[in-house]
């Protein structure tokens, strides 16, 4: 099985959503670093990945 | 209800064969798929348990959240009417066409291939939802392979006592409420294995879900809307 249809068959068919969920766990780990509180870096992680499910929906593919 | 998700999908098709062409190939094709599916478990399934915890929640709340994404993005673009409602009635015709117009010695190995693949392919999806859900402990590994055979045995009873394909089953709604559980749990998972500590503990799964849900209700009516402007 090719790396391609691995990914396809995790992630879907969607290019924002996989983009979303890293840049959310990118913008956490910079957050959690600067000693933001936990439940700020919670909603802000949370908010990133509903973005990344807005993008997906209206997005091309 | 996952697991009851994907085996509607695979009986659809394991039936199809079976009427279409015979009843042992569509059985001995999905058995083989199951053979394949129990190998896969057996080997990753005790192997998760010699990674650090926190990694694993990392790695397996990506790889929930990606499929739960997926799901969800798929059900609200079937609700908002931008994409065709799953119709397990015509995956059935489809599959029966196909098998009936190819040559007899033909039919049957693509009959084969075709139980073993819907089989394995669904089965797949049945395998890393019980794997990543049973990653905490061996009780919950226990659990979840429970909770999927019991929805597969359900499904696949109710599939035998009809015979038809599976299409009262309300599929996109099951569909929407797991892309839901999974992108909840999967958000929840990916935190704790980044160091978030959520507010209430495992009661934010809960408030969560009602996040993603109460987001997923707007952006359904939103497809509408704008279909509704392009048409």
């Amino acid at each position: 099985m090719k790396l391609a249809a691995i990914w396809e068959f995790i992630a879907g068919d969607s290019r924002f959503a996989p983009a979303f969920v890293a840049l959310a766990v990118a913008v956490a780990v910079v957050l959690l670093r600067n000693n933001v509180s936990s439940t700020v870096v919670a909603v802000t992680f949370a908010a990133v990945i509903a973005a990344g499910l807005a993008c997906a929906v209206f997005e091309r593919t | 209800m996952a697991s009851a998700v994907e085996a509607v999908e695979a009986l659809t098709i394991v039936l199809a064969v079976g009427v279409a062409r015979s009843w042992p190939v569509a059985l001995r094709g999905a058995a083989y798929a199951l053979l394949v599916l129990a190998a896969i478990v057996a080997a990753f399934g005790p192997v998760l348990h010699l990674i650090p915890i926190d990694q694993l929640k990392l790695v397996v709340g990506v790889v929930l959240t990606l499929f739960g994404l997926a799901w969800l993005r798929k059900a609200i673009l079937r609700y908002a009417g931008r994409k065709a409602l799953r119709d397990e009635d015509a995956a059935f015709a489809r599959e029966v066409s196909a098998l009936r117009a190819a040559e007899d010695a033909q039919a049957d190995r693509i009959g084969l291939v075709t139980s073993f693949k819907a089989v394995l392919i669904e089965g797949l999806e049945v395998a890393i939802i019980v794997v990543t859900f049973g990653a905490a402990s061996s009780a919950a590994l226990g659990w979840s392979a429970a909770g999927a055979a019991a929805a597969v045995l359900l499904v696949v009873l109710l599939g035998l006592a009809l015979k038809q394909p599976a299409s009262r089953v309300p599929e996109n709604a099951m569909k929407f409420v797991v892309g839901i559980m999974l992108t909840s749990f999967g958000t929840f998972w990916t935190g704790e294995g980044l160091g978030i500590v959520w507010w209430g503990a495992d009661l934010s799964r809960l408030l969560l879900a009602a996040f993603y849900l109460a987001v997923s209700a707007v952006l359904i009516a939103a497809a509408r809307s704008r279909r509704e402007v392009a048409a």
